[in-house]
C-alpha cells in the first residue's frame, strides 16, 4: 500500500502518544493493559495497530481518540501518559475540551456498528453535529440534515435514510457509522475491528470505503487482528502484552 | 418503558384529582347550599320568637350591606303521611319533620327559593337538559303557582305544604336525577301517585316563654308542591308552610294580652295590651359588594339600637336579648368545618402519592440507564459530555412527568366529568354480555397459554395464563355483581357525586408530579453520567 500522497513529507506527527499506560481494576486486582505504549500517526497516514486479544490494541484506540485517560505518571517524569493532538497536549485537557476534541478531530468506527436503534439513520449520522444544539433541529432542514444525507448517500445508503438499524445488513450499518464518524469532518478516523462482525465479502467493500477515505487525505488508525486487513495500511504497529513491540511497513 | 412510567405518572395524577376533586366539590356544594338555603346572615331566636319582626326587616333592609331579608319560623311536627299500613282505616306513616313557615314571596328575595321548587315548568335551557319523558316537560305537572301561593286549591281550600323530594316513599329517583311518580294498575286504570293532590296532617307543639308546652296543634294541609335542595338530610326531612299559619299554630301570631287578676264590669280579664307577631328567624342577603361578616356586625349593631328603642316605647313588648346572629358559615360550620378538615387531611395523605410517583419513576429510570448503558457510551464516543448525558435523562423525566400529568389530568377530567353515570352503573348488576365478553377473552387467553406451552415457551405460558386468570376474574366479579352503591345520599347530604374538576388542585398536583418526576429521574442520570464509556462500548 502507498502513502498518501496528501501526506506532507516529515513533520509534527498529526496524532502521537507518549509512554502511554493503563490499568483496569479486576475486582481486588490491577491488570496492566497498556505499558509504556508510544506510537506517531503523521497527518494522511493510515496506520494499523496489530496484536493479540488482549494486547490492548483496543485501548490504546480509546487513549488516542480521547474515550479514556492514561494512567497518572509518576511524579518527575513529565514525558510519560502524554497524548498530542495537532501538536496540543490532549491528555491535561478538561472534560469540556475532551469532549469537544471527540466530537470535532477523531470520529470512531466500532466492530458492533453502535447505532442508536430508537433513530433512523439519518438520524444516526447527524448525531455527532446534534452536540449543544435544540432537540428541534432534529425537524429542521438544516444543513447539517443535508450534509448526513450527502455522507449516506456517497455510502449507497441514498434509500435507506428513514429506516432503523434493526432493517439494515452488517455492511449497511457499518456504513452508517461511518458516515456518522465523518459527520464533523474529523481529520482521524479510529476504527476498532471495523470489518470483525462482518463477512469476507461485506469486510471487503467497507475496507474499500476507508481507503477511499484515506486517498482522499483522511488520517486512519485502525485496530485489527487480521494480518491481511493490516497489510493494507502504511504502517502497522503491534502491540504485546500492552507494549509496542515492533512498527514498521 | 417510559409508557409505563408516563401511566404510572398518570395514574398518582388522576388519582388525586379525583380524590381531591370529589372532596372540594362536595365542600363546595356543601357551602353553596348551605348559602342559598340560609342566605348570608340568619337572625334567630327559636321557640319564643323576634317580635316586631316586620319593622326589624323594614329596617335591616335600610341597612347599605343588607339586599333583603325574610322572616321564617323553625319548629318541629308530626306528619301524618297519605299512605300508611292501612290507609283506608286510617293508619298511616307518620314522619318526624323539620317545619319551616315561610313567605315565598320575600323568601324568593333571599335564596332562589322557586330553584328549589320541583314540580314546575323547567325554562328552556334547564329543559334541554332534561330526558324526553321527564314528567316536568308535561305542563299539567306545573305546581308553581301553588307553591307561591302556598295554598290548595279544592274547596275548601285548606293551607298548602311542600315536602322535602325524598319524603314521599313514591317519589322514584331515576338515573337521570329526575323523580317519577309509582303508577298502579293498568291501560286506563293507571294512575300516578302523585304527592301534589295529596292531603296530609302536621301536628305541633307551641311552646310558651316559660318553656310550657301546649296542647298540640294538628291540621290538614293539601300537598301543593315540592322541593329539592339537592342536601339529602333536608329534601328527606323538611316541609314548608306558610308563615302565618305556623305562627298560628304556634301561637306565635299577633295576639291581646289579658290580665286575669284584672276583671272589668263584665267579669272579664282586662286589656293591658298587644302581643305582636313573631318569627323565630329572619334570612338576610347581602349586597354582592359586602361580605356576610360585614352584614352580620351591620345586623347586630341595629338589632342592639332597635331592641333600645323598642324598651322606650310604651306598650312595646321586650326584645329578647342575647339573639344569634351568624353568618351562613357560622350557622352551618358543624356541617362544613368536618369536611374542610377531612379534605385537609386527604391532600397530606396524598402528597404521600407523589413519594411513590417519584419511586416508580426511579426505579423505572434505573432501569432504563441499565438497558441504555451501550447507548450512553455511544453519545459520549460522539462527543456528549457527562453534563449533556446528565440534561438528556432530567429533560427524559421532565418530559414524562410533563406527558404524564397531562394524560393524568385528561383521565382524572374523563373520570370526574363522568362520575355519576360511573357510579350508577356500578349501583346496577352487569348487562349479562359484559360478564360474557370477559368469560370469552378469558377462554381466549387460556387457549393462548397452552398453544405458547405446547411450543415450550415458559415467558409466554406464563403471561397468558396470568391475563386469562385476571380477565376470568373480571368475568366472575361481572357476574355476580349486583351493584355497589358508594355514595350513599342519606351519608354524603348530596343525592349527585360532585363532578367538577377543581382546576386549583390539579395544576398543583400536575407541578407536583412533574416535580418528583424530575426528582425520580436524577439520581439514575447521575448513574448514567458516571457511566465508563469504555465499558459500556467493549462488547455487543
Amino acid at each position: 500500500m502507498s502513502t498518501n500522497p496528501h501526506a506532507p513529507a516529515t513533520t509534527m506527527p498529526l496524532l502521537s502518544a507518549h509512554r502511554l499506560s493503563k490499568t483496569y481494576r479486576m475486582g481486588r486486582v490491577d491488570v496492566p493493559v497498556l505499558r509504556d505504549a508510544s506510537i506517531e500517526v503523521q497527518q494522511g497516514e493510515w496506520v494499523s495497530v496489530v496484536g493479540l486479544s488482549g494486547s490492548g490494541k483496543s485501548t490504546l484506540l480509546h487513549l488516542l481518540g480521547g474515550l479514556d485517560r492514561p494512567d497518572r505518571p509518576q511524579k518527575g517524569d513529565r514525558d510519560a501518559g502524554t497524548v498530542h493532538f495537532e501538536g496540543r497536549l490532549i491528555t491535561t485537557l478538561g472534560a469540556h475540551g475532551l469532549n469537544q476534541y471527540r466530537n470535532r478531530a477523531v470520529g470512531f468506527v466500532f466492530q458492533f456498528y453502535h447505532l442508536l436503534p430508537e433513530l433512523t439513520v439519518l438520524e444516526n449520522a447527524m448525531l455527532p453535529a446534534m452536540k449543544g444544539r435544540s432537540p428541534l433541529a432534529w425537524f429542521a432542514a438544516t444543513p447539517m440534515r443535508q450534509r448526513a444525507a450527502e455522507l449516506l448517500e456517497r455510502f449507497g445508503l441514498a434509500h435507506r435514510l428513514t429506516h432503523r438499524p434493526n432493517e439494515l445488513s452488517g455492511g449497511e450499518r457499518q456504513r452508517v457509522a461511518i458516515a456518522r464518524a465523518l459527520m464533523n469532518e474529523p481529520k482521524v478516523l479510529l476504527a476498532d475491528e471495523p470489518t470483525g462482525n462482518l463477512d469476507a465479502n461485506t469486510g471487503g467493500e467497507i475496507l474499500t470505503e476507508i481507503s477511499n477515505l484515506h486517498r482522499n487525505g483522511l488520517t486512519v488508525v485502525m485496530v485489527t487482528h487480521d494480518p491481511a486487513i493490516a497489510a493494507l495500511a502504511d504502517r502497522t504497529v503491534r502491540l504485546l502484552d500492552g507494549r509496542v513491540v515492533s512498527s514498521g511497513s | 418503558m417510559p409508557f409505563i412510567a408516563v401511566l404510572a405518572v398518570a395514574l398518582c395524577v388522576t388519582l388525586v384529582i379525583v380524590v381531591v376533586s370529589v372532596m372540594s366539590g362536595f365542600l363546595d356544594m356543601l357551602k353553596d347550599s348551605g348559602r342559598t338555603l340560609v342566605g348570608d346572615v340568619v337572625l334567630s331566636k327559636e321557640v319564643t320568637g323576634i317580635p316586631y319582626y316586620r319593622e326589624l326587616i323594614e329596617e335591616i333592609e335600610k341597612l347599605p350591606e343588607a339586599e333583603a331579608a325574610s322572616p321564617v319560623i323553625e319548629t318541629f311536627g308530626l306528619l301524618q303521611m297519605p299512605y300508611g299500613p292501612d290507609s283506608d282505616r286510617n293508619v298511616k306513616s307518620i314522619e318526624m319533620v323539620q317545619v319551616w313557615g315561610i313567605e315565598p314571596a320575600t323568601l324568593s328575595r333571599v335564596i332562589d327559593f322557586q330553584k328549589t321548587v320541583y314540580w314546575k315548568t323547567p325554562d328552556q335551557q334547564t329543559a334541554e337538559t332534561l330526558a324526553k319523558d321527564d314528567p316536568r316537560l308535561d305542563p299539567s305537572y306545573n305546581r308553581l303557582q301553588e307553591a307561591m301561593a302556598m295554598r290548595g286549591t279544592g274547596a275548601p281550600a285548606l293551607p298548602g305544604i311542600m315536602l322535602g323530594i325524598e319524603m314521599s316513599l313514591f317519589n322514584e329517583r331515576q338515573r337521570d336525577g329526575s323523580y317519577r311518580t309509582s303508577r298502579f294498575g293498568s291501560g286506563t286504570q293507571e294512575r300516578a301517585y302523585w304527592m301534589p293532590l295529596q292531603n296530609v296532617s302536621l301536628t305541633v307543639v307551641p311552646v310558651s316563654e316559660s318553656g310550657d308546652i301546649d296542647f298540640q296543634q294538628k291540621r290538614a294541609f293539601s300537598i301543593v308542591n315540592e322541593f329539592q335542595t339537592g342536601v339529602y338530610q333536608i329534601d328527606a326531612n323538611r316541609v314548608l308552610i306558610g308563615l302565618d299559619t305556623a305562627q298560628d299554630m304556634l301561637r306565635l301570631s299577633e295576639s291581646v294580652l289579658l290580665d286575669t287578676t284584672n276583671l272589668d264590669e263584665n267579669e272579664m280579664p282586662r286589656r293591658i295590651g298587644v302581643s305582636p307577631a313573631r318569627a323565630t328567624t329572619i334570612l338576610v342577603k347581602a349586597k354582592p359588594e359586602y361580605s356576610p361578616i360585614e352584614l352580620r356586625n351591620a345586623i347586630e349593631g341595629l338589632y342592639e339600637r332597635f331592641a333600645m328603642e323598642k324598651s322606650t316605647e310604651e306598650g312595646a313588648v321586650e326584645m329578647p336579648y342575647p339573639v344569634s346572629v351568624r353568618t351562613w358559615e357560622q350557622r352551618l360550620k358543624d356541617l362544613i368545618g368536618p369536611v374542610e378538615k377531612e379534605r385537609a387531611l386527604m391532600r397530606v395523605l396524598f402528597s404521600l402519592v407523589y413519594v411513590v410517583c417519584a419511586g416508580l419513576v426511579l426505579a423505572i429510570f434505573w432501569s432504563i440507564v441499565h438497558e441504555k448503558t451501550r447507548d450512553i457510551g455511544i453519545l459520549r464516543s460522539v462527543g456528549a459530555g457527562r453534563t449533556g448525558i446528565l440534561t438528556i435523562f432530567l429533560a427524559y423525566g421532565l418530559t414524562i412527568g410533563v406527558v404524564g400529568s397531562a394524560a393524568g389530568l385528561g383521565l382524572a377530567w374523563l373520570v370526574v366529568d363522568n362520575i355519576n353515570e360511573i357510579h350508577t352503573a356500578m349501583g346496577e348488576p352487569a348487562p349479562r354480555w359484559a360478564w360474557m365478553v370477559a368469560a370469552a377473552f378469558a377462554a381466549a387467553s387460556a387457549t393462548g397459554a397452552l398453544v405458547a406451552g405446547m411450543r415450550g415457551s415458559v415467558l409466554h405460558t406464563l403471561l397468558w395464563s396470568i391475563i386469562g386468570l385476571v380477565i376470568a376474574g373480571i368475568a366472575a366479579l361481572l357476574y355476580y355483581h349486583v351493584g355497589v352503591t358508594i355514595w350513599d345520599p342519606s351519608v354524603y347530604y348530596f343525592s349527585t357525586i360532585p363532578n367538577k374538576i377543581d382546576m386549583t388542585n390539579a395544576y398543583q398536583t400536575m407541578a407536583f408530579a412533574t416535580i418528583f418526576s424530575v426528582f425520580g429521574a436524577a439520581i439514575p442520570a447521575a448513574k448514567a453520567a458516571d457511566t465508563d464509556p469504555v465499558r459500556s462500548l467493549r462488547y455487543e
